[in-house]
């Protein structure tokens, strides 16, 4: 699916499952059970129960779902912190748990909150005694980190003790950390948590430009469905221990969601009550623009409808809408990303398998 | 790494000469309350006060020495217990040698200095003494940090950390005394239970009274201690699940 992108040139590819021979991650049924409880309270959990997928190199992967839906599991098992139940699993060629060293040479981490800088010290020193850890030589180790300090716009804060850095500032220094090596590859557990929208924007763009100018293949899990959209070109969705879809995330909306809205500017402001009567019974829902209640009996200049593609036509209800309302403006939305995936999550564990076919078959 | 752990611990300066400082005072008063004890009663089962100093010097710099200059190795159970080995293990280099050596614990470091500046003054140092003083407490600090590592690594099976601090108060506690005082099974339990003749009152004789017997023996200590906390963590090592507050299967 995806060819090695140059390192010199932006990389455009389409994402999307990647052969197993091309594949930087190939994971087939990995499994994982934890017990909890003693002797007759014994129970056995099972956190991932059977994923599969392929990540290709320079890919960029968002790995979501709700809590407890064995994204953490997934990726510490990736990573080579837990050992997997059952089901196979290779990183970059190397089976994770028992090639554990070999493979912290080549892929970078990233979790959360976690920190691996000394807090009294500059960060500069903290990322000199990681790159000592990686057997870095020291001239090499300089230049890296002058080269990291620009890339994630970080030179003035590398001299300044890591607990004086507020937390965007320092997670760039997380970041440097996790990139001293070169890794081929970037691990990234929540790591926009706790940071403001500026923090997480300038976060989101080092990490495409990691990717676009580096090759370096991204793999996160995040809540924030703004990191999906703006970092990642494909979703792999895990919920109840499984995945229940994996597709690119441009056609999430398309694929998923069934309703759109469509947004209408009036030229002549008219009653919810009598827009509902012009377009006919059978129309959905319809609601005033703005901050206004959904029907105070008042006229207004703006309306929206949700329509259900399922059981009419967008056409036919714009069609409706251009001849029984005074039209000033129209327009035609998808719905929010983070309502894609909530109706995802919402669905029961049976329906999952029936999700991940009708994504391969393509989307309807 | 380890110069890392010290710039951090040395960060604070006054911070750290202060808390240096009142643990050497702490330990000046165990000394002072010996002293005023032989004083009064010649010795103790064969203990004199100069060895009851010797076993201090020893104890003091064992004890600075981990608590000190491996200062996570105390909190190893609840590290493993919620999850933070996972910066370690991402790391290329040994988790435990990452962990015990990422911290230095400024108030320990004063029984380090306790420690050496006690063996100077009291400890009669000749060359061959000196020696001796050393390699004995290279073994102590071997069997102290084995143990700790032994009941660090319960939290990889239990999912709780507290076993560390227990353990540790009681090798402290019992090591602090000459082991002629116990008998029976507890001073039985005092070489392969809790291993505090190890940290205490065998390397204090082999300065005072060297024999190859209680040199083999000290030699068996660090083997069974140090292999058993490498291999518990080991072990252990399979069964971490990284914060989760189950235990693995």
């Amino acid at each position: 699916m995806t060819a090695s992108p140059s390192a010199s040139s932006p990389v455009q590819r389409a994402p999307g499952p990647a052969p197993a021979a091309n594949a930087v991650i190939a994971v087939d049924d990995m499994r994982r059970t934890f017990t909890t409880g003693r002797r007759r309270r014994r129970r056995t959990i099972e956190a991932v129960r059977g994923i599969t997928f392929t990540v290709a190199r320079g890919e960029r992967l968002a790995f979501i779902g709700p809590n407890g839906a064995g994204k953490s599991t997934s990726i510490k098992m990736l990573t080579g912190l837990l050992r997997p139940s059952a089901g196979s699993v290779r990183v970059l060629g190397l089976e994770p748990w028992s090639q554990r060293r070999a493979l912290s040479r080549r892929i970078g981490t990233l979790f959360g909150q976690r920190s691996l800088l000394w807090p009294e010290l500059p960060a500069r020193t903290s990322l000199a005694t990681l790159g000592a850890i990686h057997g870095l030589d020291r001239p090499g180790l300089g230049r890296r980190i002058t080269e990291l300090g620009e890339l994630l716009e970080a030179t003035e804060l590398l001299d300044r003790p890591v607990r004086t850095l507020s937390l965007g500032q320092r997670m760039r220094c997380e970041l440097a950390a996790a990139l001293l090596h070169r890794p081929d590859l970037l691990f990234l557990d929540e790591p926009t948590i706790g940071l403001d929208l500026l923090a997480k924007q300038r976060f989101r763009e080092v990490l495409v430009r990691l990717n676009t100018e580096h090759s370096t293949t991204v793999f996160l899990t995040s809540h924030d469905v703004a990191d999906i959209e703006h970092v990642a070109e494909r979703a792999v969705i895990v919920n109840h221990g499984t995945v229940i879809h994996d597709s690119p995330v441009a056609s999430l909306r398309r694929t998923l969601l069934t309703t759109k809205r469509i947004e209408v500017g009036l030229a002549r402001a008219q009653t919810v009550a009598d827009v509902r009567a012009a377009l006919g019974p059978d129309i959905g829902p319809v609601m005033a623009l703005g901050d206004r209640p959904a029907d105070d009996g008042m006229p207004v200049d703006g309306i929206a409808i949700g329509v259900d593609t399922r059981r009419q036509a967008i056409g036919a209800v714009l069609d409706r809408v251009l001849r029984h309302l005074a039209v000033a403006d129209v327009s035609v939305a998808d719905p929010p990303l983070e309502a894609v995936i909530g109706e995802i999550y919402t669905r029961p564990a049976a329906t999952a398998p029936a999700v991940v076919q009708s994504l391969r078959d393509g989307p309807s | 790494m380890w110069r890392t752990a010290w710039a951090q611990a040395l960060a604070n300066r006054r911070s750290f000469v202060a808390q240096m400082a009142v643990m050497v005072v702490n330990d000046l008063v165990w000394i002072f309350f010996w002293q005023v004890f032989f004083r009064r009663v010649g010795s103790v089962r064969g203990w004199t006060v100069d060895d009851m100093m010797v076993l201090y010097a020893v104890l003091a710099l064992a004890v600075g020495l981990v608590l000190g200059a491996l200062a996570n190795l105390r909190f190893l159970g609840p590290l493993v217990a919620d999850g933070e080995l996972d910066g370690a293990l991402a790391l290329p280099m040994d988790p435990l040698g990452f962990l015990a050596l990422r911290q230095v614990s400024p108030v320990s470091v004063g029984d380090i200095a306790f420690g050496i500046g006690l063996f100077a003054v009291v400890g009669h140092p000749t060359p061959a003494r000196t020696a001796l003083f050393v390699a004995v407490t290279v073994a102590a600090t071997a069997v102290l940090a084995g143990f700790l590592v032994v009941l660090g690594s319960l939290a990889f099976v239990s999912g709780t950390g507290g076993a560390g601090d227990l353990g540790l108060s009681a090798i402290i506690v019992f090591s602090s005394y000459p082991i002629n005082i116990y008998g029976g099974a507890l001073r039985l339990a005092l070489f392969g239970l809790i291993p505090a003749a190890f940290v205490g009152s065998l390397p204090a004789q082999l300065v005072q009274h060297p024999s190859p017997g209680r040199a083999l023996l000290l030699a068996g200590g660090v083997a069974a201690f140090g292999g058993a906390g490498w291999l518990s963590f080991r072990l252990g090592l399979r069964r971490y699940t990284s914060g989760a507050t189950w235990t693995g299967v």
